[in-house]
């Protein structure tokens, strides 16, 4: 006799909104569907009334982890239709953008994989490590999360070379820590016998869902964008794509966690050899066209379709995180997996309802009190006005309003 | 073997009429498809290319039809081959592909929803993504579709 399950439309653990139904057989799971739509926002047609320079900081707000992903990634479209090569500085810069949001991304997923089998040490750990990542990203670009740096043909503002010591400090301290937990996670019996042999996706199955990143390299295909096709800095830097045989729960672990060592020494690299010169190819016209952007994102393979049609807006775009394609193999992997297996599977792709919608309020350290919208728009004007007197130009403000 | 220009070559030498191919770099080749040779043309591929996949497939509301994209991605290569099938108005179809390759579950049933193009041997056609409160006459990514309107269009019973 079956019944069905649903985990959702909440889900209890990884706190997103999606709906799983287990059709399920005693202890095992014989069927499983999956409910979207619950945060579909109908960002591709709002991206259809911005100009070709708002539009990579609205797809920034896809998704809280990954958001210069698809920033980027439009930027890759939009430079295939023009053909345009981006500076070297600013191809550098993506890179150490691309590979701080990696490593943050996967240390959250570690984190989450210890508290969904209830190994909480390994949850706080990885968590603890994730954010000094944070606030290098906060040194780099000015924000946690958004940087707002990819622009249509480079970046839109440099990096503060003056935070570097700091950032590579940082980084010793993180390249140590991670070592521990990959040694702590790899080693642990315990672990090895509860993730391995869960989930198996075997190579032909990953390669008819067509699934990427480490779900993919973790059943043994060598796919990583950053190799396949290679884009900003990647060519010039020493790195390796990490992959796995067996397809389990286990190995998209392994894969993560040493990914997380390349990472790190890319964003090394990348700080080391960062040339000089302009960041941005310059203003642009686009033409009626097509083109296609790839990116590895945390996730996987990224892939945005751009149509043109020569004025300053996009005519469509396409956006196809990692995750619409990861998702579905679940179909593959969990049936006939008991229940606990299941939930721990589903994790394991690292699933990213494409974004994480969220309010922040803001507090003053000192006194408690919150800070107002009207106050926000004052600190930014003020910032403003700063940022002027200090290049001694006239404020590109008009301070008669408000 | 896996470079726009060859394949293209290839295609063409395999489906002499109703295919008309347009390489726009060594990695990216287009090709215009007639919706009646869809299956045919993607199952040719999906055979002969080793390591492809389909990454996604596009839908663009135009004037005379739903133009749907399919992006065929390489493992291990750049190459990405876009087979572009026009599904005519009124009353879109198009073949399925998703009983070819199960990446196409998903994506079909979007494009259904939300452009209204029929797939025909979808093997599983129920509603994805769009709000089940919303008719299937209301489809968002039309070009003559008004968000205004969505608030008078009452529920319909949930999908399931």
């Amino acid at each position: 006799m079956a019944h069905v399950i649903r985990i959702g439309p909440y889900h209890p653990l990884q706190e997103e909104p999606a709906s799983f139904l287990l059709t399920v057989e005693g202890e095992r799971v014989i069927d499983i569907d999956v409910q979207l739509g619950y945060i579909h926002k109908g960002l591709e047609r709002l991206a259809e009334q911005r100009t070709y320079d708002m539009v990579p900081l609205l797809l920034e707000r896809i998704c809280g982890i990954c958001s210069a992903t698809h920033s980027i990634n439009f930027c890759h479209a939009v430079e295939d239709i023009l053909g345009l090569a981006v500076p070297p500085r600013a191809r550098y810069i993506r890179t150490i953008v691309g590979e701080l949001e990696r490593i943050h991304s996967h240390l959250l997923w570690v984190g989450l994989a210890g508290h969904f089998i209830g190994y909480e040490t390994v949850f706080m750990w990885a968590w603890k490590y994730r954010e000094p990542v944070l606030d290098m990203y906060e040194q780099l670009t000015g924000h946690r999360q958004n940087s707002a740096l990819p622009q249509v043909g480079g970046v839109r503002r440099d990096l503060p070379e003056q935070a570097f010591p700091e950032v590579r400090r940082t980084l010793d301290a993180l390249d140590g820590q991670v070592e521990m937990l990959t040694g702590a996670v790899l080693d642990d019996p315990v672990l090895a016998a509860r993730l391995s042999g869960v989930g198996v996706l075997t190579a032909e199955q990953a390669l008819a869902y067509g699934v990427v990143g480490p779900t993919a390299r973790a059943s043994g295909l060598a796919t990583d964008v950053r190799a396949d096709e290679p884009y900003a800095a990647y060519p010039e830097l020493d790195w390796k794509v990490i992959t796995r045989s067996e397809g389990d729960v286990f190995a998209k672990a392994v894969v993560r966690l040493l990914e997380l060592k390349e990472s790190i020494g890319l964003v090394r690299q990348a700080m080391e050899k960062l040339p000089p010169g302009p960041i941005n190819a310059g203003p642009l016209h686009v033409p009626r066209g097509e083109g296609i952007g790839r990116y590895e994102a945390p996730r996987g393979e990224d892939v945005h379709y751009v149509r043109s049609n020569g004025t300053n807006m996009p005519e469509r775009v396409k956006v196809r995180a990692p995750s619409y394609v990861n998702i579905p193999s679940f179909r593959a992997s969990c049936i006939g997996q008991t229940i606990s297996d299941v939930t721990l599977t589903l994790a394991a792709c690292d699933p990213c309802y494409s974004c994480t919608e969220r309010m922040a309020v803001v507090r003053d350290a000192g006194g408690g009190s919150e800070i107002t919208f009207s106050d926000l728009v004052r600190l930014g004007r003020e910032k403003t006005l700063r940022i002027a007197r200090e290049l001694g130009r006239k404020p590109d403000l008009d301070l008669e309003i408000g | 073997m896996n470079d726009a220009t060859e394949i293209g070559k290839r295609l063409g030498r395999r489906f002499p009429e109703g295919i008309e191919c347009a390489p726009h770099s060594p990695r990216r080749l287009y090709a215009r498809v007639d919706p009646r040779l869809l299956l045919d043309v993607a199952r040719w591929l999906l055979e002969q290319i080793p390591g492809l996949r389909l990454a996604t497939s596009t839908g663009i509301d135009l004037r005379d039809g739903v133009d749907v994209l399919h992006h065929f991605a390489v493992n291990g290569s750049p190459l990405v081959i876009t087979i572009k099938a026009l599904a005519a108005k009124p009353g879109p179809r198009l073949p399925s592909l998703a009983a070819l390759t199960p990446a196409a579950d998903w994506i079909e049933r979007e494009i259904s929803e939300l452009l209204g193009v029929a797939f025909d041997g979808h093997p599983d056609p129920r509603r994805l993504l769009k709000a089940r409160t919303l008719g299937d006459q209301v489809l968002p990514l039309r070009r003559d579709f008004d968000p205004r309107t969505i608030k008078e269009t009452t529920g319909e019973p949930p999908a399931r």
